[in-house]
């Protein structure tokens, strides 16, 4: 380690710029080499530069590192990074001195290849599983007042939904957020296209809809943040993002799925024909009603009537049956009667007055 | 007299005729309380029927057109 020279004022020791920016660069430089991943943001390169700089970015919270590395050798990777590329870097912390600026000086820079994607995918699916985040299945509401559609310009995804959308339920309200569906910038412009929606308020549900792609073309929609942002987002989500095998994250964020975006469209609205239909049915089983209950009534009255017949005393006459009448009252026994006792009789049809001419016990 | 309570009590007579006990004089009387009983309902009955057929058909001839 080598000295640095310090002046000293009685008992304080004071450092100048040079000497302290030498001492933590000699501290530094005694760090190890290592690989560090981020995203590469603001790539700056330019013929007469000795070096190349940019920023790596750390795509969960944004976090900035500066970098830069010799154009030589830069160049000589031919890698054509593009803005927002995820990569690994090999490399060094470093001083600048002469402006006390703090650096990460790359020997090596490597491309987020598919493999580390997969195996970035598989640790970042475990750890938003173990939080929870894959658990949310909200209801979708019957009648959304408005429904944000989170797509890309143009898309044919959109024009699917849409048409699916209005075909199925013509007052449906859809209100539209076209965004970047892929590339580095999709994952935090959908992001913002969702928080954008949400901000209305009568938006009730949202659909994010995006035809099949590449691995590659849908990873954003395994973006860590993009994943937390529908895992949280204020109304439910409906993820219809084309696949055929990798299930993009957001699809297990989402409250519910949906393999196409017409797919989609028939979970989020109902099916107008369906209901105008069950709304015949319902008022047919109205008009009905009331017949039934009157139905019913006279069933149980014409019942009681039957019983009624059955028991009437005129039935019983009709039989061959005689009412004997004294005085009025009903005789039930020889014994209220005597010989010469004028007695009235009921038939079933008529009847006649009659005096007694002997009794038996 | 309402409906239920005509109902209720036709129903009542005609027990009372079926359990056996009431004497003949008895007998005619609620058998033609039974009767009397029987026609108001079913004239309600009738009536209720008419009224509903009766709402009915004007519900038909309001009924809205069939979207296209």
């Amino acid at each position: 380690m080598a000295k640095v020279e310090a002046a000293q004022y009685g008992d304080r020791k004071v450092y100048s710029v040079s000497a302290f920016n030498r001492g933590v660069a000699d501290w530094l430089s005694r760090l190890p080499t290592v690989w560090v991943e981020g995203e590469v943001t603001e790539l700056r390169r330019q013929e007469r530069w000795a070096s190349v700089f940019f920023t790596l970015k750390d795509p969960a919270d944004g976090a900035c590192l500066s970098a830069s590395m010799p154009r030589t050798q830069f160049d000589a990777l031919r890698l054509d990074l593009a803005d927002g590329e995820r990569v690994h870097v090999y490399g060094r912390p470093e001083l600048f001195e002469a402006r006390g600026d703090f650096r990460f000086r790359a020997l090596s820079i490597e491309r987020f290849g598919l493999g580390d994607h997969l195996a970035a995918l598989e640790r970042l699916k475990r750890k938003l599983a173990t939080e929870g985040l894959f658990e949310r299945r909200r209801p979708l509401p019957r009648f959304p007042r408005r429904i944000g559609l989170v797509t890309g310009n143009d898309a044919a995804a959109k024009r699917d939904f849409l048409t699916a959308a209005t075909t199925r339920f013509p007052p449906a309200r859809i209100v539209t957020a076209e965004t970047y569906v892929q590339g580095p910038r999709a994952a935090q412009a959908i992001v913002e296209a969702i928080g954008g929606l949400c901000e209305l308020d009568d938006v009730d549900v949202i659909v994010l809809a995006r035809g099949g792609g590449s691995f590659e073309d849908l990873l954003p929609f395994s973006d860590e943040r993009l994943v937390r942002a529908v895992a949280s987002c204020r109304v439910p989500i409906v993820s219809a993002v084309g696949h055929e095998q990798d299930t993009p994250l957001t699809d297990l964020a989402a409250d519910h799925r949906a393999s196409t975006p017409s797919l989609a469209a028939r979970l989020v609205v109902p099916d107008a024909d369906e209901l105008r239909e069950r709304l015949e049915q319902t008022r047919e089983r109205l008009r009905r009603a009331p017949l039934l209950t009157v139905e019913r009534k006279r069933a149980r009255l014409e019942a009681a009537h039957g019983r009624l017949r059955a028991l009437s005393p005129s039935a019983t006459l009709e039989r061959g049956y005689a009412v004997v009448r004294h005085g009025g009252r009903i005789v039930r026994g020889s014994g209220e009667i005597e010989r010469g006792t004028r007695v009235d009789v009921e038939l079933g049809r008529g009847g006649f007055g009659a005096t007694v001419e002997e009794t038996r016990e | 007299m309402k409906f239920e309570e005509a109902q209720r009590e036709l129903e009542r007579i005609v027990q009372q005729l079926e359990s056996g006990q009431a004497d003949l004089d008895d007998a005619i009387g609620l058998w033609e309380r039974g009767e009397e009983l029987y026609r108001v309902c079913a004239e309600k009955l009738d009536s209720a029927q008419g009224k509903i057929e009766e709402l009915g058909r004007r519900v038909e001839a309001v009924r809205p057109a069939e979207p296209a």
